[in-house]
């Protein structure tokens, strides 16, 4: 079987290279997850544009619901025997059973209290325990879960695979070893959101998802790790990919395609530039910018689009004006800041949504940042 | 992908759990009356498309689809203040084939078995939402029924997922001939064929064309115009008002499309034409991708012999890779259709015929007349070679039995010619009790040979061989040969005499020969007046041990 993880950065046509594998085989049973419903939304959106049509033995379907379908409810039973209602949403540690005087939790054993282990009151499944769940269905099960999975896709593709945590990362060896093909693709700057935390694979986190394969995977059946194929963003423009690379200065720098295709329309406002507060509505009109901020608090302006940080992952804009976070300004003042991953990450993101323009909003005075220019600076002196 | 599985709890004559195994290609069901033959096909086409009597069973939740035993059960539960689950009806249907993703997604251990198996479950099953109500409802004391108002229905696969009709890999097509039915003129099982046999390109242009049609209908001037004039008289709003077809239906057509036959609309024609051409339909589906299973309730309705022949034969020679399940009550489809795929019914139980030799299938095959059914269906057989040895058998039991007929107590005595041992072979396949009437012919070895499987050391209990080893013999000649002094006639006068016999016979036969030569000369008619007469006659030992073998007391 044919297993592949391809390591790349933002823009460099990493959905694209599934869909391509898609359409080299249209008629293979694929599955292609992601984390995210946004995602998920965009890669059939890709996939229509490309093909014309979502072939019928494709199947999109976020990781959650995937696990769900195929690794829960199949075999639930004999492991626990209530119905698993669906799945619920959490961003701590579930299954918290009570507290002690000083305050520390104590939570439910999963072998004597099983199901308040795993699920909630209302029979929901924990989604930091889905994919604990799924082997233990499959090792209870003799290996029935991920045989019948590996029957009923010939080939399964995960999107934004950095997104992938603990016992994720186990049972992706599992579908490694399974008689399927399985390819990834997956930036680990690009950690946005992680689908669970648990102890279980820590030392992985934050999409170190090939040191994972290279360190855990045996040689049955192996995994070829790529992390040079997709090197040219096809969208961020030089500026970009240098602004971005200066983030992750121990990872490969990505750098600007320059076939003619991509750079084939060179817009006449490029670069990277620092917007006062109060020019920011200004700036918007100018350059049809599209707003990112952290989350709804951060106030933006209205009339104009806004994503979420995290949420745009995977969406292209000519060009971008982030709200940066209190971390965000102190890295862009002195670079060896250092940035928590999930900011780091955010940040990242956010840069390499744009083509042509990345703003980042700063009440600046006269500092002057290297490779970043002050924007409404020469136009004041000139009035 | 065929139905390996089928088992049924709760539904209609099943009490509790029913299972029966079916055969991957043709399934000829029988069983008494009563016995659930009907209630297997129902549960099949009712979980492979949710219709109960042609209608969508969802809306149509009742108690009276509940056995009647299981409603009793719980109802005297719930009077003792038990407080017992509401029961529920459950439909399996275990699937195997080809290793097809289709297949593989239906996998999973929601199953009675609690094995992993490829496999749909139907159920009409209380909802928890309704808890409260019922809880009320218990401590009322008022219920009388299964309270079918907090019910609801529900299809998944083993996988635990939710299925729709329409997502299901197998589809059934169900032609009952014994039912009208019939919906807005047009009958739905035919129409429901015809659609199944589209190809979606097809269906495309169909309801294409029918667009067409009826926008062309509302581009006709007359048309126009009467919805001007409606437009002007009525007033009643500030909206325009105006007569349109219906176009809001995705598939108007199915439901306004009628199927003709000739000149003939389909539910004009004779009700025998009309199972024949729905089976033909359901046979000749084409969509490549769907397995098919076809149902056929009792064919032999409304059908003449020849016209039961013409079906059966399209039946068999347009099979292909299709799964049929036939129920009936008639020897001749049975044989005809093969005895290999025969399943008896009763008491909730299955038996199958599947290890008949391939040479004795063929016979009934082609000998399609006998009534292996009769066999197959009775509680005990005295099988029998012709006429006479059936109505003098007959008579011996009703003189032992107060003047009861066998039949009356579940005993069937079976004329099978020379085919003793084609009838033995199934009778030991499902373990009936029988017993052989049959002359020796004067050669009791040759008999013990002929029977060697059945006595002596390999004597069954369920199966006896009944004839008189003492060989009889005299002096009379048949033209070059010697009269046979060793069947039934020549037996019954050596345990009677002259007088009795010549008295019930109204001959006045002068002597035992003649006698002989006048019995043999007219066989059923002697049979007949022993079978009549006022008086009983004594019967020779070995039709006695038949009888007795056979008990039905």
């Amino acid at each position: 079987m044919e297993n592949k993880l391809i390591i790349a950065g933002a823009g460099s046509g990493k959905t694209r290279f599934l869909i391509e594998r898609v359409a080299e085989n249209p008629d293979r049973r694929t599955l292609i997850t992601t984390y995210t419903d946004a995602n998920g939304e965009e890669i059939r959106r890709k996939l229509l544009k490309h093909l014309g049509y979502i072939p019928e033995n494709v199947v999109i379907q976020n990781w959650f619901s995937f696990l769900l379908e195929h690794g829960v409810r199949p075999y639930q039973g004999d492991v626990i025997d209530t119905e698993i209602t669906g799945m619920m949403l959490v961003n701590t540690r579930s299954g918290l059973k009570t507290r002690t005087y000083q305050g520390h939790p104590v939570y439910f054993a999963e072998d004597t209290e099983t199901e308040r282990f795993y699920l909630a009151k209302d029979g929901r499944i924990f989604s930091d325990k889905i994919s604990r769940f799924v082997l233990r269905c499959d090792k209870h099960h003799g290996g029935k879960v991920i045989e019948r999975l590996s029957r009923v896709f010939r080939c399964v593709m995960i999107d934004e695979v950095q997104d992938l945590a603990g016992c994720d990362l186990d049972l992706i060896l599992k579908l490694l070893d399974a008689p399927m093909d399985i390819v990834m693709v997956g930036d680990p700057r690009q950690v946005t959101y992680l689908t669970h935390r648990e102890q279980k694979n820590k030392n992985y986190e934050y999409g170190r998802i090939a040191d994972f394969i290279k360190e855990k995977k045996k040689k049955k059946t192996p995994c070829e790790i790529d992390e040079e194929i997709l090197a040219h963003s096809h969208r961020n423009n030089a500026a970009i990919c240098a602004f971005s690379s200066s983030l992750y200065p121990q990872l490969n720098p990505t750098m600007p395609c320059t076939c003619d295709s991509c750079r084939s329309d060179v817009a006449e406002h490029q670069g990277i530039f620092l917007v006062r507060p109060e020019d920011v509505l200004h700036y918007l009109g100018q350059h049809d910018a599209v707003q990112l901020r952290w989350d709804r608090s951060v106030k933006v302006e209205r009339g104009f689009s806004v994503h979420n940080l995290g949420a745009s992952k995977g969406l292209t804009f000519d060009h971008v004006l982030i709200y940066p976070t209190g971390d965000m300004v102190s890295w862009l003042k002195d670079r060896s800041f250092e940035l928590k991953p999930g900011t780091k990450a955010k940040l990242y993101v956010g840069i390499t949504r744009a083509r042509h323009s990345v703003a980042i909003v700063y009440q600046f005075n006269d500092e002057v940042i290297e490779g970043v220019e002050n924007f409404g600076v020469d136009e004041a002196s000139v009035t | 992908m065929r139905i390996e599985k089928v088992v049924i709890e709760n539904f209609k004559c099943f009490h509790g759990r029913f299972q029966i195994d079916l055969n991957d290609g043709l399934n000829v069901i029988v069983g008494q009356n009563e016995s659930g033959k009907s209630t297997i096909i129902e549960a099949i086409h009712l979980c492979l498309t949710g219709l109960f009597n042609g209608r969508y069973l969802r809306n149509e939740l009742s108690q009276y689809l509940f056995n009647k035993k299981t409603e009793t059960d719980y109802l005297s539960a719930v009077k003792e203040g038990n407080s017992p689950e509401p029961p529920h009806i459950l439909i399996e249907l275990y699937l195997k084939g080809e290793d097809t993703p289709e297949l593989a997604n239906l996998i999973g251990n929601l199953n009675s078995d609690g094995e992993s198996a490829s496999g749909l479950r139907y159920m009409v099953h209380f909802n928890d939402d309704y808890k409260g109500e019922y809880e009320k409802l218990l401590e009322s004391g008022t219920l009388r029924s299964i309270p079918i108002e907090f019910y609801r229905d529900s299809l998944k696969s083993f996988a635990r997922r939710e299925r729709t009709i329409r997502s299901l890999p197998l589809r059934s097509a169900l032609v009952d001939a014994t039912k009208v039915r019939t919906q807005s003129g047009s009958d739905v099982y035919v129409s429901r064929i015809i659609r199944d046999n589209l190809e979606d390109d097809d269906r495309v242009q169909i309801s294409q064309a029918h667009r067409k049609m009826r926008e062309g209908f509302m581009e006709e001037p007359a048309v126009k115009a009467i919805s001007e004039k409606i437009g002007d008289d009525a007033k009643i709003s500030d909206q325009n008002i105006s007569i349109s077809v219906d176009l809001s239906t995705q598939n108007a057509w199915e439901t306004s499309l009628m199927t003709y036959l000739g000149d003939t609309p389909f539910h004009f024609i004779g009700r025998g034409e009309q199972s024949i051409i729905k089976t033909k339909l359901a046979l000749s589906h084409k969509r490549a991708k769907e397995a098919n299973v076809v149902l056929l309730e009792e064919p032999e309705s409304h059908l003449s012999h020849s016209k039961l022949t013409q079906l059966l034969k399209s039946i068999q020679d347009d099979i292909g890779t299709k799964q049929i399940v036939v129920s009936t009550h008639n020897s001749f489809v049975a044989n005809k259709l093969g005895l290999e795929g025969l399943i008896l019914l009763s008491n909730q139980q299955t038996a199958k015929l599947d290890h008949l030799t391939p040479d004795s299938r063929d016979f009934f095959m082609k000998l399609a007349g006998y009534d292996t059914l009769r066999l197959v269906l009775c509680e005990s057989a005295i099988l029998v070679e012709g006429d006479s040895d059936e109505l003098v058998v007959q008579r011996a039991y009703m003189d032992g039995h107060s003047g009861k007929l066998p039949l009356q107590n579940g005993i069937d005595v079976i004329s099978v010619g020379t085919s003793f041992l084609r009838f033995l072979e199934i009778a030991e396949e499902i373990g009936t009790r029988v017993a052989v009437v049959t002359d020796s012919d004067g050669d009791v070895a040759a008999v013990k040979k002929k029977y060697q499987s059945y006595l002596g050391e390999n004597a069954k209990d369920h199966i006896r061989i009944c004839f008189d080893e003492e060989v009889d013999d005299g002096p009379l000649n048949e033209g070059e040969n010697k009269f046979n002094y060793n069947t039934l006639e020549p037996k019954l006068l050596k345990v009677n005499d002259l007088n009795s016999l010549n008295g019930i016979l109204g001959g006045a036969q002068a002597s035992n020969d003649e006698l002989l030569v006048s019995m043999r000369a007219n066989k059923t008619e002697v049979a007949l007046k022993i079978f009549e007469a006022d008086t009983s006659i004594t019967y020779p030992q070995y039709i006695l041990d038949a009888i007795e073998h056979c008990g039905g007391e």
